[in-house]
């Protein structure tokens, strides 16, 4: 189960977004994502909102299918800017990994 | 058959027989293809009394009207008989046209070949049965006498029931064309639960200042009187002529703030303000007195309750941090008027970190799912207003207290009226985190874990997280109560007044007759009906009041004269006649004079006579009949039904 923590949003604006909560979840991002990939990037943009970091880092690999085409981006009704969302996703996970030594 | 119609026509008609005129519609196909309206036609000219019979491809356009019309007025046909839709359709459009060409607009009959012949059957049966349904309506018509609608004189006035935002709009608006009001109110106070509230949504203008206006506008006015802690008792009359019983009484003290203005009451200032309660318009009445109050119309304006939850619905009664949407708004509004010198958000003197809304408490409810009420009903309506004012909530503690968080649970946000959707695009903006939960799936309120910051924890199975069950420790639970009809189960009984399933009172037609009650002169005015914003009750309490207007502005009332009479000669004053009737005072028995002795007879009050027959049925004489209904109307209608000629 996931626990909502609603600071991470807030932790989120040092790695570049400010825009996570501007998502109503309407997945027109994941119907243009030429990935077809379990639900990306809407997934990872609704575990940003809850805050559900263990979430986050258990499926970062997912993160990397990205191709930064901006597709998503162009189609966000809200201006949510997904695809910048996926790339602090990105930086998050990487200082995640360097804190716990993984890199 | 034939000869005996014509004996019975004899009979009845002393003078010249009657000429009756029969007028089928095509209905553009709808009929025709089924009814074979030339056929109808030529068997109805063979039947005795009818005069004329033609066909139109619309009856009720404007060539098909005139057709009538040439014919009543060039005398050809002095009794009227169209065969087309149903009567509710254009039965008063085809009595119109009688007027318009100088006749009466009783001597007409409405037989129905659309909905109960040619939706319904085909081929050769259905052209036989139509012809029998208007040869039914002929054989009546003939027999039809012109009738004079019920004119009763109208009292130019008007009770309002209720003075919260929809009784005060109604009060001020009929005072403004001139009518005299009064209005009624329970409590001591005007301004009903908005005068409760602190901000209105979706404007944010302030709650006390909108009650103030209104009761401004009804108080300044000289034809207003207002009667608080007052409940009407009794009912009598009819549209024009009503007579209300107000009773007034000392209001218990649980009912008043704890500190009242002393000087409001004593010296008597009206319109002094009473935060959480409303505007005080009168002392208060020491001793309880009773007035009697003739009227013209009658408001319903009686309004609504906010849902209380059950305890443990939510958790709500057994923890002190879980609590309703209209005590939030308290919450909010004690904290502005002892603002801390940090935004802190302090609720039982704890700081509130995170808040969890959750929407549909006591709402769309589902059977099955839904616990039902002693009574067997559930709450199956939107209340409609609770997703705004929740969302109008969630941005003012985001933008007031920026530190605490707020997580929305809602089933669907309906946000539908104009600067609403905003409200929820604002939520988005202010950082609210939304999850969606199914009716089935509903949140669970708990205590949170040991060494959880925060006494409680929400888990919600979140439609928006695919499904995945979510938790969030929180500091406080707000639930988004909805509306539910106001407690007046005398006044139902007492006024017989319609409600629906949803247990709200219910109008006529929600879109032709919006305002009005079956009962001719009871009009209803804002959440009485459903619920509504502040806004929508204003509306419709200013429709009420046109329509109020509209009934009183001539004077008089004029009422369908399908009543029952009585014939003098042959009632014998049994009595029977009274106990069968349905509406009290339609009949009573009167002093007569008969063959030099002194008698009793029934005599009629056509404005409280129900024309329903109940009388005609038991009368042992035979002296009573409903008028546009007699007897032998029906009598004939049913030997043309039976008739073997017509069997085609």
């Amino acid at each position: 189960m996931a626990t909502i923590s609603t600071q991470f949003v807030e932790e989120l604006e040092h790695y570049g977004v400010d825009t996570t909560m501007d998502c109503f979840n309407c997945g027109t991002c994941a119907a243009i994502c030429p990935l077809i990939y379990e639900h990306f990037p809407r997934r990872m943009i609704r575990y940003a909102q809850l805050g559900a970091r263990e979430r986050i880092l258990e499926q970062a690999n997912d993160l990397w299918h990205c191709l930064h085409c901006g597709l998503c981006t162009l189609t966000c009704p809200r201006q949510a800017d997904p695809g910048e969302l996926i790339l602090g996703l990105r930086r998050l996970v990487v200082a995640e990994w360097r804190r716990a030594d993984h890199v | 058959m034939s000869d005996k119609n014509q004996r019975e026509q004899d009979r009845s008609q002393p003078g010249a027989a009657p000429r009756v005129g029969v007028y089928i519609c095509h209905c553009g196909g709808n009929i025709s293809d089924h009814v074979d309206v030339e056929k109808v036609c030529s068997d109805l000219a063979q039947t005795p009394g009818v005069e004329i019979t033609r066909h139109n491809m619309f009856m009720c356009s404007d060539p098909g009207q005139e057709l009538i019309m040439e014919d009543v007025k060039s005398g050809k046909v002095d009794r009227v008989v169209v065969a087309s839709c149903a009567p509710s359709l254009h039965e008063t459009t085809f009595r119109n046209a009688l007027i318009r060409a100088g006749a009466n607009p009783y001597i007409y009959e409405h037989a129905n070949i659309r909905e109960q012949v040619s939706w319904v059957h085909h081929g050769a049966a259905a052209t036989a049965k139509a012809t029998r349904l208007v040869a039914a309506a002929a054989a009546k018509a003939a027999r039809l006498q012109p009738l004079e609608p019920i004119r009763v004189p109208a009292e130019p006035h008007a009770v309002i029931i209720g003075g919260g935002v929809a009784g005060l709009k109604a009060a001020a608006e009929l005072a403004g064309r001139g009518i005299a009001v009064t209005l009624v109110e329970k409590s001591p106070f005007l301004g009903g639960h908005t005068a409760q509230w602190d901000h209105l949504a979706p404007t944010g203008e302030a709650a006390r200042e909108v009650v103030a206006e209104l009761a401004a506008a009804a108080l300044s006015n000289p034809l207003v009187s207002i009667i608080t802690s007052a409940e009407v008792t009794a009912l009598e009359g009819y549209v024009g002529q009503f007579t209300l019983t107000v009773t007034r009484r000392p209001p218990a003290a649980s009912d008043l703030p704890e500190q009242l203005p002393t000087a409001a009451v004593g010296a008597g200032a009206p319109g002094t303000f009473v935060p959480g309660h409303g505007i005080l318009p009168a002392p208060l009445p020491e001793e309880s007195e009773t007035r009697r109050i003739k009227t013209g119309v009658v408001i319903l304006a009686t309004g609504f309750r906010p849902y209380t939850p059950k305890r443990g619905e939510y958790g709500y009664g057994e923890w002190e941090q879980v609590v309703t949407l209209p005590e939030l708004i308290r919450i909010l509004a004690e904290q502005q008027q002892q603002p801390p010198p940090e935004p802190v958000l302090t609720v039982n003197g704890r700081a509130v970190r995170r808040i969890a809304l959750i929407h549909c408490v006591g709402s769309r409810q589902i059977p099955g799912i839904h616990e039902e009420r002693p009574d067997g009903t559930l709450n199956q309506y939107c209340s409609r207003t609770c997703c705004t004012a929740l969302l109008h909530a969630a941005n003012e503690i985001r933008q007031r207290f920026p530190a605490v968080h707020v997580i929305d649970c809602y089933r669907d946000i309906r946000t539908y009226g104009r600067g609403q959707e905003e409200l929820y695009t604002q939520a988005g903006r202010n950082r609210v985190l939304f999850l969606r939960f199914e009716a089935e799936d509903a949140p669970v309120v708990e205590t949170a874990p040991p060494g959880s910051e925060s006494p409680l924890q929400v888990r919600v199975k979140d439609t928006l997280t695919f499904g995945e069950e979510v938790q969030a420790p929180v500091d406080l639970v707000v639930l988004g109560v909805g509306m539910e009809p106001g407690p007046i189960p005398e006044l139902i009984e007492m006024m017989k007044l319609p409600i629906g399933e949803d247990r709200f009172l219910q109008e006529v037609h929600p879109k032709l007759r919006p305002v009005e009650l079956a009962k001719a002169g009871l009009l209803l005015a804002g959440t009485c009906q459903s619920p509504m914003d502040v806004g929508e009750a204003c509306s419709a309490a200013a429709s009420a009041a046109v329509k109020a207007a509209a009934i009183l502005g001539r004077g008089l009332v004029e009422l369908d004269p399908f009543v029952a009479q009585v014939d003098p000669n042959r009632c014998r004053g049994t009595g029977l006649c009274l106990e069968a009737c349905l509406n009290d005072g339609a009949l009573e028995l009167v002093s007569c004079e008969r063959a030099g002795e002194a008698g009793r007879r029934a005599q009629v009050n056509p404005a409280l006579c129900l024309g329903c027959g109940a009388c005609v049925a038991v009368c042992p004489e035979g002296a009573i009949q409903v008028n546009g209904w007699t007897l032998d109307q029906f009598e004939a209608m049913v030997d043309a039904i039976v008739a073997d000629q017509q069997a085609a």
